[in-house]
Order: structure tokens, then sequence, then C-alpha cells
């Protein structure tokens, strides 16, 4: 059946609050390994031990089937509301459809585009480099970044945690946690400038 | 100070993350949709655990293509950050998580245009040899199984403080360089013996050193100590075939 409209996250919000209620017990341990062995059976999934990168091009199509029918099948849990959205296959691809292919991130002269490859495409992928999430602190986060920013083939930066901001613990969950954010927002940028980047995306 | 903006510019890469196993809350569901109504960029990352609630490698690999495909069809996201990691060893780097995600991105690559990324975690520190073979490997895999763009790296495992530096994301760029184009055949050769290098290690993986003692800050480069290890590392994942 054709889809009414592709799913967005207000939509998606909407059939969270009226999805089937489950328990999160349920969800982690009995539906989703349940789900994801009989969709393995299903589609007969099994890696080779020698290939990493895959070769059997049948292989591959029905793993991307059986995900496809693992999202239908299952759906997606939400923590708060204790329930399931639930997608239907049209809806799948049409929000694949929707997806972008190319993205530019950062600005000026630093502005990269990141396009869809095919297969190991002569083209290589943008490096975002940096931290990726890995605490820092504070005395030497900007030097840290700048490390990454002067590398050629870095083209954008992935930031680390500031572990505190004015020497105050950035905790979780707190307003100390939003301004430490701001802070490594603010770091980041000067680190890029210092390096003569100041358009690299973050 | 005043040229700088105090916050995210639209294109930049605004990151939500999804839980595991295909878990969302309504935190997740209120950031993204702000970022979607502004036209931001919006990556929606997610890391599913090989032995974790899916299970071994195939089944993970399942679960993973439905949360990419959650990404697009029902969160707004532009481009899916990945990083499927070992339940034991916390990395990104191990055979088995590699290999999850490269028959990932080749199953997302093979049949639609999405945007596809993927973040690294060593196990071993900054500033040894070993923490740059686990970069150069990842690397190798995420290029030749098609994904667009590669996050990284948090060495050993991404828990300790300023135990990163940006040599380590030079390795990641330089491995991805070198592999583009590569045939998957011989690419699954080099991944074989480089891995072959490192994986027994886990347990006893070196801590490595901190930035401030691995590169001189004020000058912005790293020590002649590091570069040595750098170069080390180039000369061993050439010995696996890669050339540089």
């Amino acid at each position: 059946m054709a889809s009414r409209k592709y799913v967005d996250v207000f939509e998606a919000y909407d059939r969270f609050s009226e999805g089937d209620r489950i328990p999160e017990e349920t969800w982690d341990y009995q539906i989703i390994p349940s789900n994801a062995r009989l969709m393995r059976e299903r589609y007969d999934i099994n890696f080779s031990k020698t290939d990493i990168v895959p070769t059997d091009a049948d292989l591959i199509d029905r793993l991307f089937l059986a995900g496809v029918d693992m999202l239908m099948t299952t759906g997606i849990y939400n923590t708060d509301f204790s329930r399931v959205l639930k997608l239907d296959e049209d809806e799948i691809y049409d929000g694949l459809k929707m997806a972008p292919k190319k993205l530019s991130i950062g600005s000026g002269k630093e502005k990269v585009k990141c396009k869809a490859r095919r297969g190991n495409s002569m083209r290589k992928p943008i490096i975002e480099g940096g931290p990726t999430g890995a605490p820092v602190s504070e005395d030497v986060f900007e030097a840290l970044i700048v490390s990454y920013a002067q590398e050629p083939s870095v083209d954008t930066i992935v930031s680390g945690v500031l572990n505190s901001v004015g020497r105050h613990p950035a905790v979780t969950n707190t307003p100390w946690e939003i301004k430490a954010t701001m802070a490594e927002i603010r770091h980041v940028r000067e680190a890029t400038t210092l390096a003569g980047r100041p358009g690299m995306g973050i | 100070m005043g040229l700088i903006p105090n916050g995210m510019k639209r294109s930049d890469l605004h990151e939500a993350s999804q839980m595991n196993e295909m878990k969302v809350n309504n935190s997740f569901l209120n950031t993204v949709s702000g970022w979607h109504i502004s036209g931001d960029n919006v990556m929606i990352e997610q890391m599913p655990i090989f032995g974790g609630y899916a299970g071994g490698a195939e089944e993970t690999a399942i679960c993973d293509v439905a949360t990419t495909l959650a990404t697009f069809a029902a969160f707004n996201g532009d481009i899916h950050l990945d990083g499927p990691i070992h339940i034991r060893w916390g990395n990104t780097t191990a055979k088995d998580t590699i290999r999850v995600a490269a028959h990932v991105a080749c199953a997302m690559d093979y049949n639609t245009d999405v945007l596809l990324a993927n973040q690294y975690y060593t196990v071993s520190g900054s500033g040894t040899e070993m923490c740059l073979l686990e970069t150069a490997a990842q690397a190798i895999a995420d290029t030749a199984s098609g994904r667009e763009l590669l996050s990284g790296v948090a060495c050993s495992r991404g828990v300790a403080e300023n135990r990163t530096t940006g040599l380590e994301a030079r390795m990641m760029g330089e491995a991805s360089s070198a592999i583009c184009g590569t045939d998957v055949e011989t690419t699954n050769k080099i991944l074989n013996r480089l891995i072959d290098q490192y994986e027994n290690k886990f347990a006893t993986a070196p801590p490595g050193k901190t930035f401030p003692e691995l590169y001189d800050i004020d000058r912005s480069v790293p020590c002649d100590e590091y570069l040595a290890v750098y170069e080390k590392a180039l000369a061993t994942i050439s010995k696996c075939g890669l050339d540089f």
C-alpha cells in the first residue's frame, strides 16, 4: 500500500504516544534478540570468517532486506512512553528517498561537500578529526583541537568533552553541562581559527 | 571574540544519539525536531553492541541496518553515524566489529544513496603503534565499504582524559586515502594481515601517553618520539600490503 506521507520526527512522536505499550526489559531481552535471530534465519545471514568487507553481493542484499524487515516487524522503542513506533515498508523507502545525497559541512574556504560514494570509490571520505567525545581538560582543550585542525587530511572537527568550565565540574543534567558545552563550541572555533581554518565545520 | 559565534552554525553537524538497541527517548526527539525545522545538518548516531542485546555479529548487523534505516525513515537524519562496539573490549576496531560495520555499510551502500559515517574507539592509547594500527584497519574497511565520513579517534576507549591527538586523525585520513579504489579481495588480505598485528593484544593494550607528553603544545607539533612511532606504524601497514 502506498504511504500517505513520509514520516518525520513529529509524526514519529505521535506514533510513539499511541503505540503498543511494552516493558523495556521485554524489549531488550526478548523482542530484540528473538526478532534479530528470526531475521538471520529468514534471510540466511551468515558472515564469512575471512571476508571482513563482504564479497557476496547476494548476502549484502539479503542483509539489507533483513534490516528492512527487522525495522518493520520490530519498530523503534521510546523509553519515556514505553511504547513502540511502527513503520511500513513504503514509509521506510520514502524516508530513504527524502534523505539528502550530499551535504555541505562548514563555511567559506573550509566548506566541504559530503557526497554519496559508491563502493570503494576513488574519492576519499570526509575526515572528521577530534577526540570523538573523549574527555579533555580545560587547560589543553584549544591546543589539542589545534592539533587536529592543522592536519591537511582533516576536513571537519569532532569535539571532545570539556571536563569542567571555569574549573567547575560539568555535571550531567545541570546548567554547568550547558555552560561547558557552549564553552566547548567557542574553544573549537578559536582552535580552528588559530590553525588558519576558521570555517571548518564542527 | 566577537567574531566567534556562541553556538553551532547551520552548516555544522548537529549530532544526537539513538540508544541500544533500536530505542530513543523524548529528549532525542525534541532535540532533533529543533534542528530539523531550523534547517541544520543533522547527524544521528547509534553504536550497536556486538555481544549485547542483539547477540552475535549477524544479529548485530541486522539491528544496525534497521537502526540506520530509522535515522532516515523516522527521525529526519541527514547522515547516520555508526560505531559497532565490542562488548568485552569497548572498541570499534576489533575484527568482529569492523566486519559488522563493513557489512552494514555495504548493505546500505548497494541499496541506497544515503550518507554513512563511522566513529573510532581504540583499545590502546595515543602515542602507541597499536593505536595507529587499530585506526588504520578501521579506516581501510570503512573506506572500502563505501562510507562517506570517518570520525575519530577516541583512543583508550574514549574514557581517558587528554589521551587523543591529531596524529591519530592523520592516520585515519592517510589510510583512507591509500585504500581508495582498491578491490575488495586485496582489501580483505590487507585487513586480515593488519588486524592480526594487534587483535591478540587487547588484554594488554598499552595505555600510551597524554597530549602534553606527545606534543609541544606551544608550537602545536608532535614530538620526535611520536613521529618515529608514526613512521614505524606506516612501515608495518605497508608490509601488510597498503602502499602509501
